[in-house]
């Protein structure tokens, strides 16, 4: 879905620091997309399910439940095994990142990333569907 | 007598009442200014986000305790953050001159003082503030040399590089620390580390060694595998190592000798790195290590021919010949499926 269609589409991000959470919610409400925000695993697996939003940026280190789980849960989801899932993680060792696809996320950013950056994985994420 | 106790007595039980009082102001105190900084960071979140963003912040309008928590929050941010915004962080430092306040801070008398400003200074992001932190890895606390180091790593010093491993080297540093800002500067670290790869000080080879394998490329075997014929023991088993890391295939033939070196742990090394870049034509000798040689050295070669051929490792226990060794990998290999 695009910006272009008219309807805004819906960006889930979950991270459980508050500073970080909030400019890459800023960055992407500014780059035309409509954000839903959670503070940890159980809270954005809540709102996925809720809202079946157009994509989810998750980091991995959330409380409750890790991002690891959170894409797992999404994946194995009927209705939401569609979403595509980012991760954010400051682990960045390989069998790190394995980890993350072999639970099902499209992409992956490490910390400390760019907020540029992260917006043109989004869109081009999104762009793609 | 009596009444000198009564008069202790409620001496003591004044003294525990004041004491008491005094500790729910303090508590009370710090409650409050816990909410005050919160409701603070809740307005200034946005003007945070500013200065990353790049849009005009005019700060001279923000009180004295204002500036100190948007300062706190930028320092937290540029953490988890880089290019761009990282710049407009330290360009926003810099303006507002706390890049020279901590800068000259380095030089209070208070060691604790130091040790902040070093470590704020990281945070910052500026490279203004690289040449006193280089300085400051001289300093008398260790508290400071080692905020210093971490700040360098986080400014991605390159320069940085050479005196971080002699602070080591002179125990001025923890490895540990070292290591982490050595690792956090990352490949801008490599020309500096290949130059200290032929230090005169064999602990700064090594070190030096160890980085390159966690940090370079196929590029860096050649240089590494000189290593492998160091004089010092700990310079070669580190460089056996970092040629496991960085899987040089075309070190096979080095690392087979390296087996037969007089040093247990060089040997240890040797065959993990056999193990590591895959190389079957050493399975023979690393099976008759792990039937002759010393503890770890035998135990590393059997894990690792069992890495490269399972079947010679299952075939050379039969019958329970092999040694324990062997049989611990093959034991391995069958728990894992």
């Amino acid at each position: 879905m695009s910006i272009e269609s008219g309807k805004r589409p819906v960006v889930l991000v979950a991270e459980d620091d508050p500073d970080i959470l909030q400019l890459v919610a800023f960055r992407l409400e500014r780059a035309g997309y409509e954000v839903i925000q959670a503070t940890d695993g159980e809270e954005a697996l809540r709102l996925v399910t809720e809202r079946q939003p157009d994509l989810a940026v998750l980091d991995v280190m959330m409380p409750k439940v890790t991002g690891y789980d959170v894409t797992r849960q999404i994946r194995e989801n009927q209705a939401t095994t569609q979403i595509p899932v980012i991760l954010l993680t400051a682990r960045v060792q390989e069998a790190d990142v394995a980890r993350g696809f072999e639970a099902g996320a499209d992409d992956y950013i490490k910390k400390p990333f760019s907020p540029q950056e992260l917006r043109s994985r989004v869109q081009a994420i999104l762009g793609r569907r | 007598m009596i009444a000198l106790l009564l008069w202790c007595s409620l001496a003591l039980a004044a003294a525990g009442g004041l004491g008491v009082c005094v500790l729910a102001a303090r508590r009370t105190v710090v409650a409050w200014k816990g909410r005050r900084r919160l409701d603070a960071e809740g307005r200034l979140g946005m003007t945070a986000i500013a200065v990353v963003e790049g849009d005009a912040v005019d700060n001279a309008c923000l009180s004295e305790a204002d500036s100190r928590v948007l300062a706190s929050q930028l320092r937290r941010l540029s953490g988890s953050l880089r290019g761009t915004s990282t710049e407009r962080i330290a360009r926003f430092f810099e303006s507002s001159g706390l890049v020279e306040r901590e800068i000259r801070a380095l030089k209070s008398l208070r060691a604790w003082r130091r040790a902040k400003a070093a470590f704020a200074l990281g945070d910052m992001g500026s490279p203004d503030a690289v040449p006193e932190l280089l300085e400051a890895l001289r300093d008398p606390d260790s508290a400071v040399r080692g905020a210093a180091a971490r700040s360098l790593g986080r400014l991605r010093a390159a320069n940085a590089v050479a005196p971080i491993v002699f602070a080591l080297t002179e125990r001025q540093l923890p490895v540990s620390v070292a290591g982490q800002a050595l690792l956090t500067i990352g490949p801008d670290a490599l020309p500096g580390l290949r130059e200290l790869e032929t230090a005169g000080d064999a602990e700064a080879r090594a070190f030096a060694v160890e980085l390159v394998g966690l940090l370079g490329e196929a590029s860096d075997v050649g240089r590494v595998l000189e290593r492998l014929r160091d004089s010092s023991a700990e310079v070669r088993a580190k460089a056996a190592r970092a040629l496991g890391r960085l899987g040089a295939e075309g070190a096979a033939e080095e690392l087979r000798i390296a087996l037969q070196d007089r040093i247990p742990f060089v040997r240890v090394q040797a065959a993990h790195a056999l193990g590591a870049v895959g190389d079957r034509d050493a399975v023979e000798d690393l099976l008759e290590a792990a039937c002759s040689d010393t503890f770890e050295s035998a135990r590393a070669a059997a894990h690792a021919a069992a890495r490269l051929d399972p079947e010679a490792v299952r075939s050379a226990t039969r019958g329970g010949n092999g040694g324990v060794h062997l049989r611990e990998a093959v034991d391995l290999l069958e728990a894992s499926g």
